[in-house]
């Protein structure tokens, strides 16, 4: 029983690493991509709309399988599992941190920009202490759902054979002829969200002090 | 008398619709222009060309001195080094407040002073907190926008104006978005700007109050001027000008 507690302990730190991994690149790759997305050049603009829903309409499982075989059909050379798995989860998180962002940055009035241009501020200082701060406190909500949905998708890095949490417990699972272990991933997969969601309750308090 | 602007033949489409047609006047030292005319005539897009929110087509502007543009074969050129310059001595307050909601009133104002004059934390406190008790909001300092009433959000807009202490003060429509007491509000501190003989051009339906505080005042109709002086409040010469003023009376 313990050393099955010790291999779920090991499989969580793995779903973990997913978890903070995937957030520290995409992120502020997202942002990149909301830039582009919202691009002058037309082009930039239409190949970045049409990364976007790629991403949005196939399944992440499908996206997983496809940069995990993907080099190895086209190079003949592969990576390793964790790396694939990483490369999959960023490029997919992207594109919908990009959708959030565009729409936060897209609901900030432009009368915002046009006090700050007469105020004589510069471009970026206009972007990182006006729009910035209103358009974090607008996305707090949506950034909140999509990270609480991160937390139970790392489970799909298991299709490609990462030894993630939930991996490990269906492995034991089916040694043991006993659904406990799946019943334990499940707990822990609730008391990370329930963290995540009051990480994110806890910001959005300490957003509320305006409008 | 020092001329403050000097607006010459400004032009201005967006895309094939001409907007303005040649608009030209001028402004002195201390003196306050009214601007009035229907929706659509161009007046707001006038003060944001002047105010560098858009650029001219061609026409030129001097702002107490400097040039922002001229007309070079029909195209206004811009003067690149002085436009910043410029950009300091004039200021805009918006008809929508336009403040920062993630900011307090005290922080509205002191912002710019900061960054952009680089004043200490100090000055630009010290004089945030001294406009702020002329527009007799000292205690709403520490509030933030979404906490004031409209009126007090345009007298914190206006402040956030002065602080950086503009030459020319622009005002569009600075009272559209109140009903009447706090219409009254605004117009009282406009006027004592006014009566401080701080350089101004407003855009405004309010008539009365118009013709009360202005030293010079155009009717424009259709990106053109159609009238110009104190006179075509109570005794307009053309029929346009008539028409528009006569609907103001109740
Ligand atoms: N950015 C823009 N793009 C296209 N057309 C514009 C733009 N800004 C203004 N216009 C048009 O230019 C004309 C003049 O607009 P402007 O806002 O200057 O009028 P106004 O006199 O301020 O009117 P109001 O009293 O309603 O504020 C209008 O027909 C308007 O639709
Ligand atoms: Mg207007």
């Amino acid at each position: 029983m313990s050393s099955l507690l010790v291999q779920m302990l090991e499989g969580t730190v793995t779903s973990l690493q997913i978890f903070f991994l995937t957030l520290l690149f995409s992120l502020p790759l997202g942002f990149v991509v909301a830039r582009g997305r919202m691009s002058k050049i037309r082009i930039v603009r239409w190949l970045i709309d049409l990364y976007i829903q790629i991403m949005r309409g196939t399944p992440l499982i499908l996206q997983l399988i496809f940069f995990y075989f993907a080099p190895f059909y086209l190079f003949g050379a592969s990576y390793d599992r964790f790396t694939a798995c990483i490369v999959a989860f960023v490029v997919n998180y992207s594109a919908y941190f990009a959708e959030i962002y565009r729409s936060g940055l897209q609901s900030i009035d432009k009368g915002q920009y046009e006090a700050s241009h007469v105020l004589g501020f510069r471009k970026s200082y206009t972007f990182f202490h006006i729009i910035l701060p209103q358009v974090i406190k607008k996305i707090m909500p949506a950034l909140g759902n999509e990270v609480i949905t991160l937390v139970k998708d790392t489970a799909l890095a298991q299709t490609i054979g990462v030894a993630e949490l939930f991996r490990v417990a269906q492995t034991a699972s089916s040694r043991e002829f006993s659904t406990v272990p799946i019943f334990i991933a499940g707990i822990f997969y609730f008391v990370m969200n329930y963290i995540v969601s009051r990480i994110f309750v806890l910001a959005e308090k300490k957003l509320d002090y305006y409008r | 008398m020092q001329e403050m602007i000097r607006l010459t033949d400004l032009k201005k489409s967006f895309g094939s619709v001409e907007v303005l047609k040649g608009i030209s006047f001028s402004v002195n030292r201390g003196q306050v222009l009214s601007i009035i005319g229907p929706s659509g005539s161009g007046k707001s897009t006038l003060l944001r060309i002047i105010t560098q929110l858009e650029k001219a087509d061609d026409g030129s502007l001097v702002i107490d001195g400097q040039e922002l543009f001229t007309s070079r074969s029909g195209q206004a050129v811009y003067n690149r080094e002085n436009a910043r310059a410029i950009g300091l001595k004039t200021g805009l307050v918006f008809q929508s407040f336009n403040l920062f909601p993630h900011f307090n009133v005290l922080r509205n104002i002191t912002e710019a002073q900061r960054a952009v004059l680089r004043r200490s934390k100090d000055e630009s406190e010290a004089k945030a907190m001294q406009l702020l008790r002329k527009m007799e909001l000292e205690d709403k300092a520490l509030m933030y926008p979404c906490q004031l009433s409209g009126g007090q959000q345009q007298r914190v807009s206006i402040a956030r104006a002065l602080a950086l202490d503009p030459e020319i003060l622009f005002f569009d429509e600075p009272t559209s978005a109140l009903d009447p007491e706090l219409t009254r509000e605004i117009l009282h501190v406009i006027r004592a700007l006014a009566e401080e003989k701080m350089t101004m051009a407003v855009v405004t339906h309010e008539m009365n109050f118009a013709k009360a505080i202005s030293d010079n005042a155009i009717f424009m109709d259709s990106g053109v001027i159609v009238e110009q002086g104190t006179e075509l409040f109570s005794d307009p010469k053309e029929e346009r000008t008539r028409k528009f003023i006569s609907s103001f009376d109740s």
